[in-house]
């Protein structure tokens, strides 16, 4: 019992460290694109206003 | 926004094409992440985050931009042997150079400016108003290196429009291209690859 808690706990641990290392992945490709580009767009909510 | 789009695309075209071969997802495993917030902070305060925005000086802000640009330039360097990476330099390249030629902001002429939603007659633009948030209203004749400016007008896709420059265009295949192909060769020194 206590063989299969422990595989359970290691297992759900692995997953959250991967997914967690995902978000932190493509959070900062999505930061590192929008900082190198430079689009002017508008749409939706956003006007460009001059 | 569109860049984040070519960002989100090339995770579903990565992951579909993992699926296909029967194999998991996994992203790149970039070096140095940490530059990248670092990198990308002057330029929060500078253009994107209004509070700060208001706070900076133009002269200052006109520095930060390319500032940051630099500190992502470190980060895309060290870390070209991803693939993708190398396309997404030659557009940070093309985007700095004209940047830096014109005052620390990407130019756009009133013409382009004013088909996008929200955008004034050409006659009406005033030379050196910021629109967005790293752009500024100059006109085709007195921008430096005019062909590397926003000019390339997306098509109105439900209200959204978007003026690219060759820089963003290419920083978009990148971004495609990064999430789209799979990591060269797992790194069996770090079992924990990030999967989905």
């Amino acid at each position: 019992m206590n063989t299969k808690l422990g595989k359970l706990a290691f297992l759900g641990n692995r997953v959250n460290r991967q997914h967690v290392q995902l978000a932190i992945v493509i959070l900062s490709l999505a930061m590192l694109i929008l900082g190198i580009g430079a689009p002017s767009d508008g749409g939706g909510a956003t006007r460009i206003k001059f | 926004m569109i860049l984040l789009v070519a960002l989100f695309l090339g995770l579903l075209a990565g992951w579909c094409l993992a699926r296909w071969h029967g194999r998991p997802y996994r992203v790149p495993e970039p070096k140095h992440l940490w530059l990248v917030p670092a990198a990308f902070a002057p330029q929060l305060a500078a253009a994107y985050w209004p509070a700060a925005r208001a706070l900076v000086p133009p002269m200052v802000a006109a520095t930060l931009v390319p500032v940051s640009l630099l500190g992502l330039l470190a980060f895309v360097w060290l870390n070209r042997q991803i693939p993708g990476m190398p396309v997404v330099m030659v557009g940070l390249v093309l985007n700095l150079m004209v940047i830096v030629a014109n005052g620390g902001w990407m130019p756009i002429s009133p013409e382009t400016a004013s088909q996008l939603p929200g955008g004034s007659p050409p006659e009406a633009a005033v030379t050196g108003t910021r629109v967005d948030e790293k752009s500024i209203l100059l006109r085709a004749e007195d921008t430096r290196l005019e062909i590397l400016a926003d000019r390339f007008l997306l098509a109105d896709v439900a209200g959204y429009r978007a003026a690219l420059s060759l820089g963003d265009l290419f920083v978009a295949a990148g971004a495609f291209w990064l999430l789209a192909s799979p990591p060269r060769a797992p790194n069996p020194q770090r079992s924990e690859n990030a999967e989905i």
